[in-house]
């Protein structure tokens, strides 16, 4: 950064930015104005900047052929839904779950889990299967709550499991391999996917929710003949970006093409109406959520110009941490900056204020990055600002504050999962190691 | 979200549902058309049938820059930029100023990007980008467009708020 002289203090600076930020932020303002009215006052008082700074960096943000993935990976998933590839996956579930304890809410996580390798947006599946489950299983006779927060945490899966969104953000802004973060997210994703469907047993055993009868071998075996094509998807993904043959973002296009074709050509089920509706789903989404990027780029370029991250850091750094202990850290910051911030933003900014931090504990890059990203999935359910909690209340027509108790109690397992991939690196590590070592530092 | 009235819709509103209509199916196309350059690179480093385009990671990106920007435009009149809600309530006199509130900010922002925009259309104006050799201000207009069409939209909006939150009061 420019080590020039600054007219506003950079103490006063930081209070400016945060304190407007935060007030907006309360008093209702929209997260992406409130970023960049923060931003406003400063620009005006500093001699050396003009708001042009807000439209500059807000388009420096855009021009980036990274985030293209976003829009690809949504579309993808409306693909996936209007084409007839969701309900397949649906079918395999059941033959595979459905004779379990709380079989449809089983359901409902393995198809987060297979929708996890196939896109990489958590609010597209929590947008998605809020339809399908969330009326399906009251109608069964499972309780709102636990329906609506069930698919709200579920959908999470959908940024630790590869492809994902936030592993490709996180690669392109703190320039780590992408190909070594989609690997490093299975076994995390697995352990994650694997202690809700115990919680969802364990539900089902207290309040006796239904169970549907095992199906035969046949249907087993139809449903995966039928589910085979969807489920090539995550091989096509992410065995692409490993061997290199494209790009993160042109691997989130092979997505698209891969399920358009699917969808038009070999389950045929879309027609122009479903289509014109996941371009438009597709584009608000993105809009919205991307909006939200360049803005929070902009504060985050207002933070550097003042150096605040520099001054935030000389202060933890005084605190001699381990390893270990930086882990911890790292998580209980992006749990906290999660519950208030989009896991995109909070990437940008919050990132690369830690990235110094682990660099000087010798904390491996990827490691880092799937501690800051199994904490960011925590956010996405959390108040404030929990986007697929925020979608799924919506959906069910519930307040976020009437399903919060199952959420927390549904988010203590995976609490154990996050504490595994701190203090064990070898959780993110060992698939890396052995695919491509050296992608590893 | 705007507050359905009873009569029919004056003329300012129907402009303004016409227009978001038309914004709508750009953003549709838009999204369509985003898929072709980024296949078209992938393909052209494969085959040899295809020639190798340099010019097409710059027009992704430029339409990913537009698709970004009208969702935004939508996102306004919809009212679907996220929020964080402390507050229980979402009706009443007190909910209605604060989405007043929540408005003129979008409006303070609208005004900056119409303003400074237009400098950064200008300076725009007569260069072009390095590979496709587009002209830059195609992508620069995004801004002042995005400052436009919120004014226009929150125009309503406003109108709406204020009266619900007098309504509320009487």
């Amino acid at each position: 950064m420019k080590p020039m002289l600054t007219a506003v203090d950079p103490t006063i600076a930081a209070w400016v930015l945060f304190g407007v930020f935060f007030t907006l932020l309360f008093l209702r303002v929209p997260v992406a104005v409130a970023l960049a009215l923060a931003c406003l006052p400063l620009l005006i008082l500093e001699p050396n900047l003009s708001p042009m700074t807000l439209v500059q960096e807000t388009f420096n943000a855009f021009n980036s052929f990274i985030l293209l993935a976003v829009p690809f990976f949504l579309l993808t998933a409306n693909l996936m839904n209007v084409g007839g590839i969701t309900d397949r996956l649906v079918r395999l579930s059941r033959a595979l779950v459905g004779h379990m304890p709380g079989g449809l809410a089983q359901v409902n996580v393995v198809l987060s889990f297979f929708f996890a390798g196939i896109s990489g947006s958590s609010t597209a599946d929590a947008a998605s299967q809020s339809k399908i489950f969330i009326p399906a299983q009251t109608k069964e006779g499972y309780d709102l709550g636990f329906s609506v927060a069930i698919t709200a945490v579920s959908s999470v899966l959908a940024v630790v499991i590869p492809p994902s969104i936030l592993m490709i953000v996180w690669g392109g802004v703190l320039s780590v391999s992408i190909g070594a973060l989609f690997l490093a997210g299975v076994i995390p994703g697995l352990l994650l996917g694997l202690v809700q469907m115990a919680t969802v047993h364990a539900y089902a055993k207290a309040r006796g929710y239904p169970t549907y009868a095992r199906s035969s071998l046949r249907e087993f075996g139809v449903a995966t003949f039928v589910a085979v094509p969807a489920l090539m998807t995550p091989v096509i993904i992410i065995g692409g970006k490993i061997f290199g043959w494209f790009t993160a973002t042109e691997s989130a296009c092979i997505a698209v093409l891969y399920a358009a074709t699917l969808s038009l050509i070999v389950y045929r089920q879309m027609d122009l109406k479903g289509l014109r509706s996941a371009l438009t789903d597709t584009g608000r989404l993105a809009g919205v959520t991307l909006f939200c990027v360049g803005t929070a780029s902009a504060f985050g370029w207002m933070l550097a110009y003042y150096q605040i991250p520099k001054a935030i850091l000389e202060g933890v750094s005084a605190w001699g941490m381990g390893s270990m202990a930086t882990g911890f850290f790292v998580a209980a910051v992006f749990l906290v900056v999660g519950c208030f911030l989009d896991a995109i933003p909070a990437i940008i900014i919050v990132g690369t204020i830690l990235q110094p931090l682990v660099q000087a504990v010798g904390m491996d890059p990827v490691h880092f990055a799937m501690i800051g990203i199994v904490s960011l999935a925590f956010g996405l359910v959390t108040p404030p600002y929990g986007l697929c909690l925020m979608i799924a209340c919506s959906i069910g027509k519930v307040r976020m504050f009437d399903v919060l108790k199952d959420v927390l109690i549904m988010l203590i397992p995976m609490f154990g999962v996050l504490i595994l991939v701190i203090v064990w690196p070898q959780v993110s590590l060992l698939l890396p190691s052995l695919v491509s070592p050296e992608f590893l530092k | 979200m705007t507050s359905a009235s009873t009569s029919s819709p004056s003329a300012w509103r129907r402009f303004t549902a016409v227009y978001a209509l038309v914004l709508d199916w750009l953003l549709a196309i838009s999204v369509a058309v985003l898929v072709f350059p980024v296949t078209l690179q992938i393909f052209s480093r494969f085959t040899d049938l295809l020639p190798h385009y340099i010019w097409t990671e710059e027009m992704a990106r430029l339409l990913f820059v537009w698709v970004i920007m009208v969702g935004a435009m939508i996102g306004v009149r919809e009212g679907t930029h996220f929020v964080v809600d402390v507050w229980p309530s979402s009706t009443g006199r007190f909910a209605a100023g604060l989405r007043l509130f929540g408005s003129l900010s979008i409006l303070a922002l609208a005004v900056v990007f119409l303003w400074f925009g237009l400098e950064f259309t200008r300076f725009g104006w007569n260069r072009i980008s390095e590979l496709a050799e587009l002209p830059l201000w195609i992508i620069h207009a995004a801004w002042p467009l995005a400052g436009l069409t919120w004014i226009v939209f929150l125009g309503e909006h406003i109108v709406d708020q204020w009266r619900e939150m007098t309504r509320s009061a009487a």
